[in-house]
């Protein structure tokens, strides 16, 4: 294992292309993209693939990332979701979304504050105890959003279940997982 | 929408689970810098990566780390080796002029000298090696340009079939049949094989058995592009099957086919 830098001494290092610097970048994210990887393939093998898939993007692409913009995590956590999406789509879809990751990481880490390094982890952690305690319909929502990217009314349509009723599950299940990262009671 | 709304709508956006129409109202607002939204966005954002945290963890093997480091040797440009060698010549240079000039000291410098030609010689070999490990990446992509511009001409031609199957959540995709001489699979979700096994293409011939039609793997992605020059006349032929076969290919299918797709 690599000593553990700093948030802006990571970056730099990567920017700078030393190996060591993806090495800690591995040891800090790899269990967490691994994990998500693994639960959208259900295959070892092929999450692995897309584990050294996303670390590869990740040093090819660290000149373009801008600290001032988002914190490193958001960063690469943003292109592993991205990734397990185009995953799950149909190959027509995944063709043509290829330059989707990068691009919509980009996007949503548009923002002027840069969160502290260390808490994207710490707040996965803590989504995932709170996630275990939603209801099933909770569950099952937010699992269709994160991991397939549909949007509310698709939701719907798969579950076959009221659009209202799919935005009621949704808003509760962020609400609740909102609150547990913010310290209040998980209800 | 008013800033109240928008704060509903934040994590959704950021989660990609908003609605069109909606995500397209706040990318217009946020055009405008405003600096709330900003902070806002930054924050749904934030979460939206936490809810990564939602799988249940999984340590990686320990042998991941090594591959995904590994893997930058191949993309880091071998420009560094020529420069650890163009040094080290001419480290091997400086020391035979000291050499030279002290004699003293000429037995010590050519031991080192030996030990540093020695070295020289063993990076020269790791250069020849990643060269190699160039050639053949070189040599991988120039033979996928060329399947793809195959793929191209057959698909291309006016008297080419076209047959879709499957359905999302499994195997699916196109194929394309030319009577004068042309097969071209374009397929997706394909199920992964072991390192000894390959997938295999089959033409199903009206009687008879089938034919071998060419050996494929797919990509990580479950994705696959294969083509073959064997012509096919829909009315010698009824379909098209792919089956899992062992890694250097069968006469004849040794496991049911996965995919049948016919070509009436």
């Amino acid at each position: 294992m690599t000593s553990d830098p700093g948030e802006t001494e990571l970056i730099d290092r990567l920017q700078k292309r030393d190996p060591e610097a993806l090495a800690a970048a591995y040891d800090r994210y790899g269990q967490i993209v691994y994990s998500l990887f693994l639960r959208i393939t259900r295959e070892q093998s092929t999450a692995e693939d897309l584990v050294q898939e996303l670390f590869l993007r990740v040093w090819n692409h660290a000149c373009q990332f801008n600290p001032a913009k988002g914190s490193l995590g958001v960063w690469i956590l943003s292109i592993a979701r991205n990734m397990a999406i185009d995953h799950v789509r149909s190959a027509q879809t995944r063709f043509a979304t290829r330059l989707r990751p990068l691009e919509q990481a980009d996007r949503v880490n548009a923002g002027a504050k840069t969160s502290a390094p260390e808490s994207v982890i710490d707040h996965a952690r803590t989504i995932g105890t709170a996630f275990a305690s939603l209801s099933f319909n909770q569950r099952r929502v937010v699992e269709l959003a994160y991991y397939e990217g549909l949007s509310q009314s698709e939701i719907a349509n798969q579950l076959k279940e009221p659009l209202g009723t799919v935005k009621s599950w949704m808003r509760s299940a962020l609400m609740r997982l909102r609150s547990a990262i913010e310290g209040g009671a998980v209800l | 929408m008013t800033h109240p709304e928008m704060d509903q709508l934040y994590e959704l956006y950021a989660l990609g689970a908003l609605e069109p129409e909606l995500a397209a109202e706040i990318d217009e607002h946020l055009a405008t810098n405003c600096s709330y939204c900003m902070e806002r966005v930054q924050e749904a954002a934030d979460f939206a990566a936490a809810l990564a945290g939602i799988a249940e963890t999984k340590k990686p093997p320990k042998a991941l780390r090594d591959r995904v480091l590994a893997g930058l040797g191949q993309a880091r440009s071998s420009k560094t080796w020529i420069l650890i060698v163009a040094a080290l010549s001419a480290a091997c240079l400086g020391l035979l002029v000291f050499s030279l000039v002290s004699r003293t000291e000429m037995s010590r410098m050519q031991s080192q000298l030996i030990v540093l030609q020695g070295e020289r010689a063993q990076l020269q070999g790791a250069i020849e090696t990643m060269r190699a490990a160039e050639r053949n990446q070189l040599s991988l992509v120039r033979s996928e340009r060329d399947q793809l511009q195959s793929a191209l001409t057959i698909i291309r031609r006016p008297d080419t079939r076209s047959i879709r199957f499957g359905n999302q959540n499994a195997p699916h995709g196109w194929v394309f049949v030319n009577r004068a001489g042309g097969l071209v699979l374009v397929g997706a979700q394909l199920p992964r094989v072991a390192s000894d096994r390959t997938l295999e293409l089959w033409l199903v011939p009206v009687t008879g058995a089938p034919r071998p039609a060419g050996l494929f793997r797919p990509n990580a992605a479950g994705d696959s592009l294969h083509t073959s020059s064997l012509a096919v006349n829909p009315a010698q032929f009824k379909a098209v099957a792919v089956s899992v076969e062992p890694r250097a290919g069968s006469s004849a299918p040794t496991t049911k086919p996965f995919l049948l797709v016919p070509l009436g």
